[in-house]
C-alpha cells in the first residue's frame, strides 16, 4: 500500500456519505423538475407517482417561468436580502462602536443587545406583527392614537391652536397588506439579526490597535476620520463574514413570510417552493433548480468579495 | 523649533498618583533622554507632554504657551510609537501624508514634504508598499518619516527601539542621532536601556516612581550620581556597593575618608583594579565570563555580598581564592546609607 492509500480508504466513508447527502436531493430535485409529478389529481391519476413516463422536459420551467409570482419572488428575496444587511451592517457597527468602551452595567448592556438573536424566529414574527407592528392593539396602534389624541387636545390651544389644526389625523400602518409586508419581515429579521452583526464587530474591535488611533490623534484626525479611516477597514474582514453568513440565511427565509402575510403580497423563491409543494412537485423542484441558480450567482459575488478582504 | 518647560506636573489615576510634581526644564533643540525602570513613569510624562494623557495638575508648556488645554494635534509635537502604529491599510505613502491630508494642505505641498522626508530617511523606494510589507527596520523608518513630515516643534520617541533586533538597533541608533543633528529639533526620548540613553542624550533625566532623581549630562551622571538609585543605574555592569565593615583595613587611607556604618561606598566595576597589596576590598572568586576583550570577574565578600569586577585579563586565581582589588580614590562613590544620597568630601 503507498502512503496515500491509507488515508484516502480511512476519508472514504465520510466524503461517500457527504457526497451521498448532498448528491441524492439534488439529483432528485432535478429529476422531478423534468418529470409531471403532482401529489393530487382525480383526471391524470398517473402523475401521482413519479415516473419517466410522466417526462414533460423543460415544460415545469416554463410553467415557473411563467406563473405569476416567480419575477416578483425574485426580486423580493434580493430586496429582503439585500435590505437586511444594509440595516445590520450600518446599525451593528454603530452600536458596537458605542459599547465598545467602558461604562457601568456593560455586562448587561451587552448580554441584552446580543438577546434577540436567541429567539427563535417564528416566535420573533408573532412578536413583532401582533404586539409591536399591530395598527390597532400594537405599539404602534397605541403609539398613532396617542398621538393623535395629543394633537387632537392642542387644537383647542388658544392663538396657537391653528396650527395644529393644519397637521390631519395620522393613519396606523398595516404591516399585513400587499404593500407593507416585506418592510415589517425586513424589520423583524434586521432586529433578530443586528447583534449577531454586533457580537462579530465588538470581537474585532478588542483587537484594534489603540496606538494607531493615538498615532491618528496626533496627526490631527477627528473621531469620525478616525472610524473611516482605522475601524472600517479593520473592520472589513468581519464585515464580509457578516454580509455571507447573513445572505445564506436570509435567503431561504420562511417562518417570519408565512406569519406575516402568508405570502400574500410577500413572496421569496423559497416560499413560492412551498406554495407549489402543496401539490406540484413538478413545479416545485423546477423553482429550487432556479432558487440555486440565483443563490450560485450571489455566492460567486460574495465569494469573490470576501475572498479579496481576506487576501489581503 | 521650541523648548519645554514643565512645572510641577502631576498625574494621578483616581486616587493613585503616579507622578509626584516633575520640573523640567528642556533648552530649544535638546536631545532629552527619559529613563528609567519599568513603571517609573517616564512613558506616562512623555505622553503628557503629547496631549494623550491628561495633566492632573500643573503646567506643560511648549515654547512660551502653555499647552494643558490645548489638543494633542495643536501642540506641534510628533510622536514616534514603540509599536510602530503605522495604519495598516495604507501605503507608506498615505501613512506619512495623513496628518497633512487631516490639516488640509495643498496636495503639491503634502507630496513635496512626503519625498523629503522619504529622501532624508532613504525610503523612497517603498513609497508605493503596505506596511505590512516592510522589515522591523523599514516599518521604524516610516513612523520616524509620519512625524519628520509634520514639521514638529518637539519630537516625541516612546522606546522605538525596544521592537528590533540587537545589530539593527545600534543601527538605527545611530540614524537618530544623525537624524538629531540634521534637524536640529528638540528630541525627547523614552527608555529604559541605558546604553541608548548615555549615547544620544544631551541631558537624561532619570526618574523612579513618578518622581525625577536627577537630571544632567551622561557623563555628569556616570561621574556624580546625585543618589544610589542613579549611580547603579547608570553603568553597566551595575556599581557595587560596599558597607563600611566588608571594606579592609586600609581602605580608608586608599580612599582618603574614613567610613562608618552609615556609609555606602560606590565602586564601579570598570574601576576596580586587582591589587596584592593595599586592597581596599577583598572577595572570593565565583565566578569568570571571558568576553575576549575584557573579563567579567563575580565575587563575593566575607560577609556575602556579591560584586563584579571588570579586569583586562581573567584573573590567574583559581575559583574560590581569595582577590583584592584597589580603586583610584576619586572614582569611589559615597553614599548615605538611610536616604541613598551623595557625600560630598
Amino acid at each position: 500500500m503507498s502512503k496515500r492509500t491509507l488515508p484516502r480508504i480511512l476519508q472514504t466513508p465520510s466524503v461517500l456519505l457527504l457526497l451521498v447527502w448532498m448528491l441524492v436531493p439534488l439529483s432528485m430535485t432535478l429529476y422531478f423538475s423534468f418529470i409531471r409529478y403532482v401529489l393530487n389529481s382525480s383526471i391524470r391519476p398517473e402523475w401521482t407517482t413519479p415516473a419517466l413516463s410522466n417526462w414533460r422536459g423543460l415544460g415545469n420551467y416554463k410553467y415557473v417561468l411563467d406563473a405569476k409570482d416567480f419575477w416578483f419572488a425574485i426580486q423580493n428575496s434580493v430586496l429582503i436580502v439585500s435590505s437586511i444587511l444594509i440595516i445590520t451592517v450600518v446599525l451593528g457597527l454603530g452600536i458596537a462602536v458605542l459599547i465598545n468602551r467602558n461604562f457601568p452595567g456593560r455586562g448587561i448592556v451587552r448580554v441584552l443587545l446580543i438577546s434577540p438573536f436567541f429567539v427563535m424566529p417564528a416566535v420573533n414574527a408573532v412578536l413583532w406583527i401582533n404586539m409591536i407592528l399591530d395598527p390597532v392593539l400594537g405599539l404602534q396602534g397605541l403609539a398613532v392614537d396617542g398621538l393623535n389624541s395629543l394633537i387632537d387636545g392642542l387644537r383647542d390651544f388658544p392663538i396657537l391652536g391653528w396650527f395644529f389644526n393644519l397637521w390631519p389625523v395620522l393613519e396606523p400602518i398595516s404591516f399585513r397588506a400587499t404593500q407593507t409586508s416585506a418592510y415589517a419581515v425586513i424589520m423583524m429579521v434586521a432586529w433578530q439579526w443586528t447583534p449577531f452583526a454586533v457580537l462579530i464587530f465588538m470581537t474585532s474591535l478588542q483587537s484594534e490597535d489603540e496606538s494607531q488611533k493615538e498615532a491618528a490623534t496626533l496627526d490631527g484626525a477627528s473621531p469620525w476620520s478616525q472610524f473611516i479611516n482605522l475601524t472600517v477597514p479593520h473592520l472589513a474582514r468581519p464585515i464580509a463574514i457578516v454580509v455571507m453568513i447573513q445572505s445564506i440565511f436570509h435567503l431561504s427565509l420562511y417562518a417570519e413570510i408565512e406569519i406575516v402575510s402568508r405570502g400574500n403580497g410577500n413572496k421569496n423563491l423559497p416560499y413560492l417552493i412551498g406554495e407549489f409543494t402543496s401539490n406540484n412537485i413538478g413545479a416545485a423542484s423546477a423553482t429550487g433548480i432556479f432558487a440555486v441558480i440565483l443563490a450560485n450567482i450571489i455566492a460567486i459575488f460574495l465569494l469573490r468579495m470576501v475572498g479579496k478582504t481576506l487576501m489581503d | 523649533m521650541a523648548g519645554l518647560t514643565l512645572r510641577d506636573v502631576r498625574k494621578s489615576y483616581g486616587a493613585t498618583q503616579v507622578m509626584h510634581g516633575v520640573d523640567l526644564d528642556i533648552e530649544d533643540g535638546e536631545f532629552v533622554v527619559f529613563v528609567g525602570p519599568s513603571g517609573c513613569g517616564k512613558s506616562t510624562l512623555l505622553r503628557m507632554i503629547a496631549g494623550l494623557e491628561e495633566i492632573t495638575s500643573g503646567s506643560v508648556c511648549i515654547g512660551d504657551t502653555e499647552v494643558n488645554q490645548v489638543a494633542a494635534s495643536k501642540r506641534g509635537v510628533a510622536m514616534v510609537f514603540q509599536t510602530y502604529a503605522l495604519y495598516p491599510h495604507m501605503t507608506v505613502y498615505k501613512n506619512m501624508a495623513f496628518g497633512l491630508k487631516q490639516a488640509k494642505t495643498d496636495p503639491a505641498e503634502i507630496d513635496r514634504r512626503v519625498k523629503a522626508a522619504a529622501e532624508i530617511l532613504q525610503i523612497t523606494d517603498y513609497l508605493d508598499r503596505s506596511p505590512r510589507n516592510l522589515s522591523g527596520g523599514q516599518r521604524q523608518r516610516v513612523a520616524i518619516g509620519r512625524a519628520i513630515v509634520r514639521d514638529p516643534e518637539v519630537f516625541l520617541f516612546d522606546e522605538p527601539l525596544s521592537n528590533l533586533d540587537a545589530a539593527l538597533r545600534v543601527q538605527t541608533r545611530l540614524e537618530i542621532a544623525r537624524l538629531h543633528e540634521r534637524l536640529e529639533t528638540t528630541m525627547i526620548y523614552v527608555t529604559h536601556d541605558q546604553v541608548e540613553a548615555m549615547t544620544l542624550a544631551d541631558k537624561i533625566v532619570v526618574l523612579r516612581d513618578g518622581r525625577v532623581e536627577q537630571v544632567g549630562s551622561p557623563i555628569e551622571l556616570y561621574e556624580r550620581p546625585r543618589n544610589a538609585f542613579v549611580a547603579q543605574f547608570i553603568g553597566s555592569p551595575k556599581m557595587n556597593f560596599f558597607d563600611a565593615d566588608e571594606l579592609t583595613s586600609e581602605a580608608a587611607g586608599v580612599l582618603g575618608r574614613a567610613a562608618d556604618a552609615n556609609v555606602q561606598i560606590g565602586l564601579r566595576p570598570e574601576h576596580m583594579i586587582p591589587t596584592a597589596t593595599g586592597a581596599v576590598v577583598e572577595g572570593k572568586l565565583e565566578l569568570v565570563e571571558n568576553l575576549g576583550e575584557y573579563a567579567l570577574v563575580h565575587l563575593i565578600t566575607a560577609k556575602g555580598t556579591e560584586f563584579i569586577a571588570k579586569t583586562e585579563k581573567p584573573p590567574s586565581q583559581a575559583k574560590g581564592e581569595m582577590i583584592g582589588f584597589t580603586i583610584k580614590p576619586e572614582l569611589a562613590h559615597a553614599f548615605d546609607k538611610t536616604t541613598g544620597l551623595r557625600l560630598v568630601e
